[in-house]
């Protein structure tokens, strides 16, 4: 413990250098802006930004704070559009709009994007204190997850899908297949077979996720605004008098915020699982829970704690990503992938030696992600009245600059022709199908998810040569296997159990 | 739109990757499932799911105000048109007429979204190409950029 | 080159249009001064930020600027797919002669092109400009494997393929795969009968050897490298190369000292558009040879992890079209393609 104590002021001693701290604060805005607007997540703010500091000659644990404060920065700021327009900044919060956006529309955009703020720097805080724990401890334990273990963490996050499939199961598990579909498309990553994809080279990758995202989110988005709006009154959200969250609202809020902070930060340590994956299970973790216990839960319709979960659980998990990166030199996600590739530019290589030869960087770079999220929850509660503040600008101005910035990010990216079409072809999709009443977050997870999940799969039976004992053969795998039962068997049993506890009261 | 036309169009598209998924096969592989069994198996769920909407049918949405279906084809039509152009046209010229187009879409008037167009496309160009540094087309303004 | 020109006006008129604009805007400048650097010059990484592609396009970047080759920054432009399939045809069909645009390619889009996954293209439609660097294949396992040197594996394979499991970070066909499937053949051994986990992207394989989920892994010598001084229990039995690398690896010996024939080298370069003036394209070829000389250039070059090798123009062209025609005969041979 002295050790941690020891290495941590020396972490803030490094962090504290005026050029650091404005390293932090110049990134933590800008990665709010580029969270903000949507279709560029983190990972495009940090790749725009690699250039410029290695062209300026930053030292390397300066430049590494200011692509860990963009990335940081980009998880408040994805929030921001999630609640106030209900198309989510950046793909972590897409989770955000479901309880984010209708609490806007009852006139409370202002306290919630407060309260995420807090929520965004408490899941930053809990995974600060788990780096700084656990890094130097964990190098051994990821490599207990092998490709039947990760198998097993997909078929959990499905099940933990089963509470995000809405008032209709079936069109639920038809958007996921649909999602599942998306991801099949493409280069198969096993047998380079490719599938469905038309023998267009475009397509021998697949389908981008940015691609779908902005499609589904921004351009159908748009579509559905024209339905009503000429004069554009829906994006204004009523203003209520109240800017910050009061004490009761902290309280119910608080226990959804501690659970899906460390939620968050668990999966996030996960190599590959991300942010996204960790606010969608921290939301349906909470619904589930919430819901059994609070028969006034109204998830989905503006509930505060369908808000502060996902919020926690994709910036604990931002900041755990950091974890897998820094021990194993495996990136927790693709933002730290990227950031990765920024340390090789410098000759530095990610690795458990890392924390011997470099500490003053691997500890500045701890020590800065909670200067930054510090300045973050600063910089985000005064200013929430400036966020807001785009909710003024007239439709007319607003709607074409989402799309305009929206098909930057699709050609940052993917700078083809093609992928600027697939964006509005699937965008008019997505139009119908949230006409038809379709679900869009789990068909978001299974174009997330699809592709883990099948590798992973014939992975394990590679290595086993197809024995299917290999997939529950660890402790780690059958944990899950438990936790997927429970997660599927456990809420109806529990609502037979209290209705049958229930009723003597209410015969009473 | 109703769950019946929903069912219908999953039955579609389960078909579709039935049909162009039967024959994937692997000159050889390593693992006993290939790339053929996953796809099948999300068609046949697919499938299912639709067989059910279909057969269930209901959940007949709203018909759209009147006009609403006009512009939603508009709208549509200018963002096609927009990524078709954006590499030819360049940015400025492609955002420029785009906001326009949408704007008016939008209730703007002419003036307001011309104004907004010119304005916001040059200040975005400058913002990301020149500031941020993520390139973007130039396009018939190639000689003066 | 004509042929591919014949078929491009013919199935995009539209395109041809905005072709021939911006054509016309390259000619122009390219006339103004013609030995002048390209306009707005860009490096299409065919990948996405971050990837193997864009650390070649960036440690061009970096070393044009200090060699002051180039006046004007090298943008990054990034266009993944079918590693570099994307970038071929959309160089080759909508945007032929942009003298600024130079397009990144890697050992692994030499393998795709041959085995005809670029699409209708051929290795004849764009002009072949500079490799700027190579790796060498690996063979890794752990550090206490059983398995101390390439005969060791090699023995244990011809004695029982099924004992041992081969881990690549690609897919069947990739380049990746082929370091297991030679290594499998070099041991005398049907390349169907190894056992073959494709991951996706090396740091996924290395943990899943360290996890001892697969026995060996068929890497790169840079990211081998790299992982060494991450301080990862791993050993490097050969080094698929005719001769041993420098640094690090100098201790590893080669596959062939070894007494078996394996050399797998993947080169990084750059391509232009087949319509690319002859100026442009001699502009280019002078700006990277007098680059490559410089002392800076070694050093960029060691930090991305590359290992020296450098060709242009003809000499690379050359290179570049052999390369291709053998990884044609040996993916015949392993039946990828008919």
């Amino acid at each position: 413990m002295n050790g941690v104590l020891e290495h941590l002021s020396q972490g803030f001693g490094v962090a504290f250098t005026p050029l650091n701290l404005l390293v932090a604060a110049i990134g933590s805005f800008f990665g709010t802006i580029v969270g903000v607007l949507p279709g560029l997540g983190p990972i495009n703010g940090v790749a725009m930004l690699i250039p410029v500091a290695f062209a300026m000659n930053l030292p390397p644990e300066t430049a590494l704070i200011l692509l860990a404060a963009v990335y940081v920065g980009a998880e408040y700021g994805g929030r921001i559009t999630s609640i106030l327009i209900n198309v989510p900044g950046e793909a972590a919060s897409v989770m955000t709009t479901l309880d984010g956006y209708p609490l806007a529309r009852q006139g409370l955009g202002s306290v919630a994007l407060s309260l995420s703020a807090w929520a965004s720097f408490f899941g930053s805080l809990v995974a600060f204190f788990g780096i700084v724990i656990f890094a130097p401890l964990l190098a051994r334990w990821a490599l207990a997850f092998g490709p039947a273990e990760y198998f097993v963490l997909m078929v959990f996050a499905f099940c933990c899908l089963t509470g995000l499939l809405g008032s209709e199961p079936v069109k639920g598990v038809l958007a996921a297949m649909i999602g599942l579909a998306i991801s099949t498309v493409g280069v198969d990553a096993n047998s380079g077979v490719y599938r469905f994809a038309f023998d267009s080279p475009n397509l021998s990758d697949g389908i981008d996720f940015v691609v779908v995202v902005i499609a589904l989110f921004a351009i159908s988005e748009m579509l559905q605004m024209l339905e009503h709006v000429v004069g554009g009154l829906s994006v204004k959200v009523p203003k209520s008098g109240r800017k910050l969250f009061n004490f009761a609202e902290f309280r119910f809020t608080l226990p959804s915020v501690v659970r899906s902070s460390l939620t968050g930060f668990g999966l996030g340590v996960l190599p590959g699982a991300g942010a996204s994956v960790a606010s969608a299970i921290a939301y349906a973790n909470e619904k589930r829970i919430t819901e059994q216990r609070d028969p006034d839960a109204k998830f989905g319709r503006g509930d505060m704690r369908g808000l502060t979960a996902p919020e926690s659980a994709n910036n604990a998990s931002a900041t755990g990503s950091f974890i897998p990166m820094l021990t194993l030199g495996v990136p927790g996600s693709g933002t730290t992938a990227v950031m990765m590739g920024a340390l090789t530019l410098y000759n530095i290589t990610p690795g458990p030696v890392l924390f011997d030869a470099q500490p003053q960087l691997v500890w500045g770079l701890i020590a800065s992600l909670l200067v930054a999220n510090v300045m973050l929850l600063i910089m985000n509660v005064p200013m929430v009245r400036v966020f807001a503040s785009i909710l003024s600008v007239p439709p007319w101005l607003l709607v074409p600059g989402i799309v305009c910035v929206s098909i930057i990010g699709v050609y940052s990216i993917n700078a083809t022709r093609f992928d600027l079409l697939l964006v509005a072809g699937i965008g008019l999709v997505g139009y119908f199908l949230r006409k038809a009443h379709m679900p869009m977050a789990p068909l978001i997870l299974g174009v997330v998810l699809g592709n883990l999940m099948e590798q992973n799969l014939r992975r394990a039976l590679a290595i086993s040569d197809g024995d299917v004992v290999i997939l529950f053969s660890s402790a780690v795998s059958v944990a899950f296997w438990v936790l997927s039962l429970g997660v599927i068997l456990l809420p109806p049993l529990y609502r037979r159990w209290k209705k049958r506890s229930l009723l003597p009261e209410i015969a009473e | 739109m109703n769950n019946r036309i929903l069912g219908i169009a999953a039955l579609a598209l389960a078909a579709m990757m039935i049909w162009q998924g039967h024959d994937l096969q692997a000159p050889f592989s390593y693992e006993p499932l290939g790339p053929r069994a996953f796809p099948l198996l999300i068609a046949a769920v697919m499938a299912l799911c639709g067989l059910r909407l279909a057969i269930r049918g209901g959940g007949q949405a709203p018909a759209n105000p009147p006009g609403a279906n006009t512009r939603i084809a508009a709208m549509f039509g200018v963002i096609v048109g927009y990524a078709l152009v954006f590499q030819w046209a360049g940015f400025i010229i492609a955002t420029a007429l785009m906001t326009l187009l949408v704007g008016r879409l939008f209730g703007g008037g002419w003036v307001g979204p011309a104004i907004g167009g010119v304005a916001g496309s040059v200040l975005l160009f400058v913002l990301f190409d020149r500031v941020l540094d993520v390139v973007l087309p130039v396009g018939l303004l190639g000689a003066w950029l | 080159m004509l042929s591919a020109s014949l078929a491009f006006t013919r199935r995009l008129p539209g395109r041809a249009f905005a072709a021939a604009c911006l054509g016309a805007a390259v000619l122009a400048s390219a006339s103004v001064a013609a030995q002048a650097e390209p306009r707005r010059p860009e490096c299409i990484a065919p990948a996405q930020p971050g990837g193997g592609f864009d650390l070649t396009c960036r440690l061009t970047q970096a070393a044009l600027q200090e060699s002051g080759a180039l006046k004007n920054p090298l943008r990054i432009v990034y266009m993944p797919g079918g590693v570099g399939a994307v970038a071929y045809n959309t160089i080759v069909a909508q945007r032929p002669a942009e003298g600024g645009s130079i397009v990144a390619f890697s050992g692994g889009s030499l393998l795709n092109l041959a085995q005809g996954k670029f699409g209708r293209y051929t290795v004849d439609d764009v002009r072949w400009l500079a490799a700027v660097g190579a790796d060498y294949g690996v063979a890794v396992v752990r550090d206490d494997s059983p398995y101390q040197t390439l005969d060791d594996l090699m023995q244990a394979l011809r004695q029982d393929p099924a004992k041992v499991v081969f881990g690549a970070g690609g897919t069947v066909g990739s380049q990746d795969w082929m370091k297991a499937a030679l290594t499998a053949k070099a041991a005398g051994v049907d390349y169907k009968r190894m056992r073959f986990v494709a991951f996706e992207g090396g740091g996924e394989g290395i943990t899943a050897l360290r996890g001892n989920h697969i026995q060996a892994y068929m890497g790169d010598a840079a990211e081998a490298v790299t992982t060494l001084e991450g301080g990862a229990p791993i050993r490097i039995l050969a080094v698929f190369h005719s001769e041993r690398l420098p640094g690090r690896l100098a201790d590893v010996p080669t596959a062939r000292e070894q007494g078996y024939d394996i050399e797998w080298p993947i080169i990084r370069g750059f391509y232009l558009g087949p319509k690319v003036s002859d100026a442009d394209y001699q502009w280019w070829v002078e700006a990277f040879e007098k680059t490559m000389g410089s002392e800076a250039f070694a050093r960029l070059q060691a930090q991305q992890g590359l290992f020296p090798f450098s060709l242009t123009g003809p000499e690379l062209d050359a290179y570049v079209k052999e390369q291709v025609r053998q990884y044609g005969e040996l993916a015949r041979s392993f039946g990828l393609v008919n």
